[in-house]
């Protein structure tokens, strides 16, 4: 009984967990503007993500070792320290997309400006970093961001044309008034948002503070290949909303207010209270997921020793890295720049450097000198690769389409 | 004595790869300049996110007078949506339109941006103003964003005609 | 490519580590299975770089696992001088494996006076410092 609590537990928690800012805002966006034609685009990211997970997991269970430890150990400091400074300043960039996240669903909540909210929700996060134990902060953000489910009952209760919204995800097509460009461009935004590389330090880092053995590797691809999916599910639901809603109103979605809006029609204000509470807790349970990720990759990296499981004086150079993390994120947020936009951004670079964590990941998950046995299977392998292609054609294809979109507009 | 790991002779193939990525970056800035600069284009795009904010705003003010949105939500959706007119409105305000036919089109929409900004200004007092006095209703507010509304809707048609 | 001159290779008993392979960018763990640094360079015992290598010399021995400012010399280029070196001696190490183990404590080793002066002057400072978060 309590084995299979602990099994529904981890299911919850990854649905919760899996979307964050980068979710939110970019499957809204696209589904105001594209409808739900991009919604193939979730579906791959989805598989992607858990095969990825399922292999930075299976590697943590079996060494002992996270992500970025492999990755030195693979490319060596050079290659190593380029790929630390790209992860690492993407993964700074989501820091502060997601407490910029918190300051703009509090201020729905509330109508106190966003940039007054900032501090707040800055040193909410640490104060829970400092002193929360990791199992109950990983627990209570991802089941109160499950509330973030009142986007797939408001999407019911809108009462859409359901063969509209299906012709749509079945047969995608540009609309009018895009362009192809723009289109991609959109397509490898979701595509970030949904594998996004901090997830994976995140996945693989708590494998080893939760001191996971090769005896939890059933429980933890149950979690990652039911939980990921409802996740998807997820976002599918926030862009569908849009579609249904802010397509046809001519509304692009631009700000966080926007988002919300279609649950607002649907739930009206009790659904309101849930998405809000749901926001909250997504973007500030990603706040914690992505600072720890900073300290992570940084420990990692130089050999510090590292973790929540540990006191702070027991891990003091991991802690100060974090700190410094949340400092420059609420510098970069106090110049006002605007935190939707940051979000947008970090999406498409967080596609561009993904081959950068998945390729180490994807060799040493084949190395039996950390794996032992627990090797890639074949069917993996195959999934691997094909997988590689399509990361590998993101990452190139991200920066031009950019520049050619003007970002998308 | 340490041993060094030798500084690893610089990749081969990097060279004309850089060459290759320089020449999508010119390519790509040049689509961009040429999609972006005319004075038309610009007021377009302006319009175009105006529009999208005023129908925003005009939903939140739907939602509030039935009920579904809460004061709070509603005041931040619409001061998220009059940023964004206030973006279009400064955009277009710093084109240096050349012909004569380019500065009528800055004329009218910064008219009809500035009329935009004015119905934002009655709908945010009425959501501010707790139903007493003087102040507008929701439905002035609602009245005088579909008024902008339809101004720019008239402009982007104009804008898309030409 | 074997010359006549080398004095054979001693008959080796235990494993062979390739130092690339199993030793350099390794984490290092003391004996409490606390993370101390990554094996950022090796030193090696034998005649200076660029020395006249008499017939004879017994093969280079290694010494001791290097940290510190040598990460950056090894990745930019350059040499510390070898007052900067901050050694672990050989004889510390008690295990080879995906990491490196150490018989000792990590607490007293020059590798964690960074880790320490932080910890001394900054994070103990910081109330709640010392709490237990399990």
């Amino acid at each position: 009984m309590k084995r299979l609590l602990g099994v529904a537990l981890g299911i919850l928690t990854a649905i919760g967990g899996f979307v964050d800012i980068g979710d939110l805002v970019t499957n809204a966006v696209v589904g105001s503007r594209f409808g739900l034609s991009l919604v193939w685009v979730v579906a791959v990211g989805v598989v992607g993500i858990c095969l990825f997970a399922n292999m930075s997991g299976r590697v943590a269970a079996a060494s002992g070792r996270a992500t970025f430890e492999v990755i030195r150990e693979r490319l060596g400091p050079r290659a190593g320290l380029a790929n630390l400074s790209a992860s690492f300043l993407i993964n700074l960039m989501t820091v502060t997309a997601e407490i910029g996240g918190v300051a703009l669903a509090l201020q729905l909540a509330s109508s106190v400006h966003y940039l007054l909210w900032i501090p707040v929700a800055a040193v909410a996060v640490w104060l829970v970093i400092w002193r929360v134990k990791f199992s109950i902060m990983e627990n209570v953000t991802g089941l109160l961001g499950l509330t973030l489910i009142v986007f797939a009952v408001a999407l019911f209760l809108l009462k859409p044309d359901w063969g509209v919204l299906a012709g749509q995800a079945l047969a995608p097509a540009v609309p009018d008034g895009e362009t192809v460009p723009t289109y991609w461009y959109y397509a490898i935004a979701l595509f970030g948002a949904a594998m996004t590389p901090y997830e994976v330090f995140f996945f693989s880092s708590g494998a080893v503070e939760e001191g996971w053995t090769v005896k939890d590797l059933v429980q933890s691809r149950l979690n990652v290949l039911v939980g990921f999916p409802l996740g998807g599910l997820l976002s599918v639901a926030i862009a569908g909303c849009a579609a249904v809603v802010l397509l046809p109103a001519g509304i692009a979605v631009t700000s966080l207010s926007q988002v919300i809006l279609p649950v607002a029609e649907g739930a009206g204000k009790l659904g309101l209270a849930f998405v809000l509470v749901g926001v909250v807790a997504a973007t500030f349970g990603a706040a914690l997921e992505t600072t720890l990720s900073s300290g992570y990759t940084l420990a990692q990296f130089f050999g510090w020793s590292w973790g929540k499981f540990r006191r702070p004086v027991q891990a003091a150079r991991f802690h100060l890295a974090m700190i410094i993390c949340l400092l420059v994120g609420l510098a970069v947020l106090a110049t006002g720049v605007d935190p939707v936009l940051v979000t947008e951004y970090s999406v498409v670079f967080s596609a561009i450097a993904l081959p950068l964590t998945y390729l180490p990941i994807l060799i040493v998950s084949n190395d039996p000198q950390y794996m032992g046995q627990h090797v890639n299977g074949r069917a993996v392998n195959v999934l691997g690769m094909a997988y590689l292609v399509i990361i590998l054609v993101a990452s190139l294809a991200a920066i031009p389409l950019m520049i050619v979109t003007g970002a998308g507009s | 004595m340490v041993l060094n790991t030798p500084a690893s002779p610089p990749l081969r193939g990097s060279r004309p790869r850089r060459r290759l990525s320089v020449t999508v970056l010119c390519a790509g800035l040049a689509v961009l300049v040429v999609g972006c600069s005319g004075v038309s284009g610009s007021v377009a795009s302006a319009v175009k996110d105006s529009s999208s904010a005023v129908a925003t705003a005009r939903l939140a003010l739907r939602q509030d007078m039935e009920g579904k949105l809460t004061r709070a939500a509603t005041a931040t959706t619409l001061d998220d949506a009059l940023r964004e007119v206030d973006t279009g409105r400064s955009t277009v305000q710093k084109l240096s339109p050349a012909t004569r036919e380019d500065r009528d089109t800055q004329r009218q929409a910064l008219e009809a941006l500035d009329a935009c900004a004015a119905a934002f200004a009655t709908a945010r007092a009425a959501v501010s103003a707790d139903d007493v006095g003087s102040a507008p209703t929701t439905a002035d507010g609602d009245r005088a964003l579909a008024a902008a509304q339809d101004a720019l809707n008239q402009l982007g048609d104009k804008a898309g005609g030409t | 490519m074997t010359s006549p001159d080398l004095v054979p290779l001693p008959p080796v008993a235990g494993r062979i580590l390739d130092a690339q392979l199993h030793l350099l960018d390794r984490q290092v763990l003391d004996t409490d299975g606390v993370p101390v640094t990554t094996v950022d360079d090796l030193e090696l015992s034998g005649p200076a770089l660029g020395e006249e290598i008499p017939v004879g010399t017994p093969a280079p021995v290694l010494d001791a696992l290097l940290t510190g400012p040598v990460l950056g010399t090894r990745i930019f280029g350059g040499r510390p001088p070898s007052s900067r070196l901050i050694r672990i001696p050989w004889k510390d190490v008690a295990d080879v494996g995906v990491v490196v183990r150490l018989g000792v404590r990590g607490g007293p080793l020059d590798a964690g006076w960074v880790e320490r002066w932080v910890r001394d002057k900054i994070i103990a400072r910081i109330p709640g410092g010392r709490h237990d978060p399990r």
